[in-house]
């Protein structure tokens, strides 16, 4: 997930965090994917100050515009951990560890959404053909794998099965593409929809969801596989996992409408390999 | 028509009015320049608003309309159109080189896809931008990166508000020059009305008394002012020129009763010299013949009679100029006075009198006497010289039911022009002659009666008509 207002938010996170009073003399690089709702200054920062008080260190948030971009920052070790989504961690799986997996509403699990416009009477997939389409991410599970594994049951592509697809790096861009009329429909994460709805209902009220995919693994916590036992990386999950424990740490949640962070089983994520197998198995 | 209507109002009323006409023509013209200049400035802020919109969107569309990056155009013009929200932007089209929508502002007008040319029409380069009188304007403009053109803009720029501030701006005109119309029409009356006070001052007099005009007080007249001053003092000069003129037709009246006596006297005299001869023969008989009873008293009864009619021809004469006769009404006595003054003028020229008194009291008692008289011993006096030796000249008075009608006749050759001018019209009397004519006319003019002239193959005829009304002109 993607970041739509990434260049203020680049600019708030590098202001913010000479804020934090560290006490460790090693910050901590964390990234930031759009799985986040990063239209929203103060949930950004109540979630670096409740990681700062949690790690004991001090914190600096990353912010790209593509899983592509936050999964080479974390590869290649310019970040220490990120959030970011089940197809990435999936598609470096021998490389990368879950650190935890939110929880929100009871569960580790989310849907991706099809919605289309409030009018538009579409019920299914199949009706939308021909129509112009919104992804997020083409590294999103919610925001494209969801809805190109569809298709390629259907024996069908997103080129072939749309007039135009656009990637909008960004649920919520999803939504606006939507709900503003440039698409007909779009792919979007659910829990930024609902969540959405909650927070900006004039926007979601002008779309409706047209299908939900079955539930899968939230978007995870992840560190690269050999820095798992870094402290610096071990601080980051102790932090995450704790979050629920302190009051910053519910503060911050709070806004993002989670319960908590789960340690995570790889398990959690078959579904979306199961649909990443279907899509590597399109002819 | 509307000329003479115009020409008909006071003075003191056209000159405000004219001043109004101006002042309208003025403001027409004022407002004219105050709406021009004002859409030279409003068409100065739009192409400034077009050029900074439109360039301002290339530099920032150039890189992903190259990419035919349709979510990055459509952000960007998102953006755009919330920064500008409830000002001048309405829609923003963006397609790319082919001429296809990229991305606008409103999507549901303008899909993805879709030809921009429908927006196009009407639309015009930044610099060329202006009013026209449509609330909705259209602004076009290629899209230039790195040297090529890579697609097109087309916005469509709200001017509701200017239009509206056109609409304030002509209704403020329009009623502020209204206004000041108004005002300085009502402050030009009352200016004007007061300048030309002494002129209404002027008119006034010269309409007051029954057209007599009168003199102005040296109190009114407007120092100030050496122009109006100087005619005011013309003005003065005039009326008391005119009095003169009225007081010496008075005068020349008072005299032609002397001047028709005059022309009578050499009859007259003959009428009392006749008489003298028997009177002496039957004086001188009685003084001869004291002893005949029978010739005394014969010659005492020629006596008699004799100084009878030289009594009654002294009576005449004296009625005729008596000056406290005008409040008398007119008598058949007085055609009887008449007669016997006119007969020995007419004897004198052996000439035929027809005499016929047909009008009763009644008639003629509502009328006064020595104006009729006069009249009528004027025209005797003119028929009788026109008719000449051995004529015939007549007289008829009748009445109708509300007039009196007076016909004298004659014989002669009939009236000249100038003796016809002098009887039939007020204006300017021809060099010579006598004024017993004019006098007539005057006298008759004055009873509001009328005289009228014919001439038939034998005579002249001279008719006076004069209205006779319940209480008399006496």
């Amino acid at each position: 997930m993607t970041c739509t207002r990434r260049l203020f938010l680049g600019g708030l996170a590098t202001l913010a965090a000479p804020a934090v009073h560290a006490q460790s003399s090693v910050a901590v690089r964390f990234a930031l994917t759009p799985v986040f709702l990063d239209n929203d200054a103060a949930v950004i920062s109540s979630l670096q100050a409740a990681l700062a008080e949690g790690m004991g260190r001090s914190i600096e948030l990353v912010q790209r515009r593509t899983y592509q971009e936050i999964t080479g920052a974390l590869l290649d070790g310019s970040v220490d951990a990120a959030w970011t989504c089940g197809y990435p961690y999936l598609q470096h799986r021998s490389d990368l560890s879950l650190l935890g997996v939110p929880v929100w509403n009871g569960r580790p699990l989310y849907q991706s959404y099809l919605i289309a416009s409030a009018d538009d009477p579409a019920s299914d997939l199949g009706d939308l053909r021909g129509g112009t389409h919104a992804f997020s991410d083409p590294d999103s599970n919610s925001g494209f794998l969801v809805t190109a594994s569809d298709l390629a049951t259907l024996g069908e592509s997103p080129e072939t099965f749309f007039s135009r697809t656009i990637f909008t790096f960004g649920h919520r861009n999803v939504v606006r593409a939507v709900a503003g009329g440039l698409t007909r429909s779009g792919s979007v994460d659910g829990y930024v929809w609902e969540v959405l709805s909650a927070v900006e209902p004039d926007l979601t009220v002008q779309t409706r969801i047209v299908a939900r995919s079955e539930w899968l693994g939230f978007p995870p916590f992840v560190a690269r596989s050999d820095r798992k036992d870094d402290p610096v990386v071990a601080d980051c999950s102790s932090a995450l996992l704790g979050l629920a424990d302190t009051v910053a740490g519910r503060s911050a949640l709070g806004l993002l409408f989670l319960d908590g962070v789960t340690p995570a089983d790889p398990l959690l994520f078959d579904g979306i390999a199961a649909r990443m197998a279907i899509l590597g198995a399109r002819p | 028509m509307t000329a003479s209507w115009f020409r008909n109002l006071p003075v003191t009323l056209r000159v405000p009015l004219v001043t109004a006409t101006l002042m309208i023509v003025l403001g027409l013209v004022a407002s004219q320049g105050v709406l021009t200049a004002l859409r030279h400035v409003q068409d100065a802020r739009l192409v400034e608003t077009a050029r900074l919109h439109l360039d301002g969107l290339s530099v920032a569309l150039g890189p992903f309309v190259l990419r035919q990056d349709v979510w990055e155009v459509y952000d960007i013009l998102e953006r755009a159109q919330t920064a500008s929200d409830g000002q001048r932007l309405l829609q923003t089209v963006v397609a790319d080189e082919r001429g296809q929508v990229l991305a606008a502002s409103d999507p549901k007008r303008a899909p993805v896809g879709s030809g921009i040319s429908t927006y196009e029409t009407g639309a015009v380069a930044p610099k060329d931008v202006t009013m026209t009188g449509d609330p909705t304007l259209r602004v076009m403009a290629p899209l230039r990166y790195q040297g090529r053109e890579v697609g097109r803009i087309v916005t469509e720029l709200d001017v509701t508000d200017l239009l509206a501030e056109r609409r304030r701006v002509s209704l403020w005109l329009l009623f502020g020059n209204a206004a000041a119309t108004a005002v300085l029409t009502f402050a030009g009356w009352l200016a004007v009305a007061r300048i030309l006070r002494p002129v209404a001052t002027l008119v006034r007099a010269m309409d007051a008394t029954e057209g007599v005009p009168r003199p102005i007080a040296e109190a009114d007249i407007p120092r100030g002012d050496p122009g109006l001053a100087r005619l005011i003092a013309t003005y003065n000069r005039m009326t008391t020129a005119v009095e003169a003129r009225a007081e010496a037709e008075r005068r020349l009246a008072e005299r032609e009763r002397f001047v028709s006596l005059g022309r009578l006297s050499s009859s007259l005299a003959h009428e009392i010299n006749n008489p003298l001869g028997g009177l002496l023969n039957a004086a001188d008989t009685i003084v001869t013949y004291a002893d005949r009873p029978e010739v005394v008293r014969e010659s005492g009864s020629l006596m008699l009679r004799g100084l009878t009619h030289m009594r009654d021809v002294a009576r005449a004469i004296l009625d005729q100029n008596r000056l406290d006769r005008s409040a008398q009404h007119l008598r058949s006595v007085d055609f009887e006075d008449l007669r016997l003054l006119f007969e020995p003028e007419v004897a004198s020229r052996q000439q035929h009198l027809r005499w016929e008194i047909g009008a009763g009291d009644a008639t003629l008692a509502k009328l006064p006497s020595a104006q009729v008289r006069q009249v009528t011993l004027n025209l005797l006096l003119n028929a009788s010289e026109a008719a000449g030796t051995g004529g015939q000249v007549g007289l008829t008075v009748s009445n109708g039911a509300d007039e009196l009608s007076i016909i004298v006749e004659d014989s002669g050759p009939g009236l000249g022009p100038d003796h016809l001018a002098r009887l039939l019209s007020s204006g300017p009397l021809p060099p010579g002659g006598g004024v017993g004519l004019r006098l007539a006319h005057d006298i008759v003019v004055g009873l509001d009666g009328q005289i009228s002239h014919s001439r038939t193959a034998l005579a002249t005829v001279i008719r006076v008509d004069l209205p006779v009304s319940g209480d008399g002109h006496v």
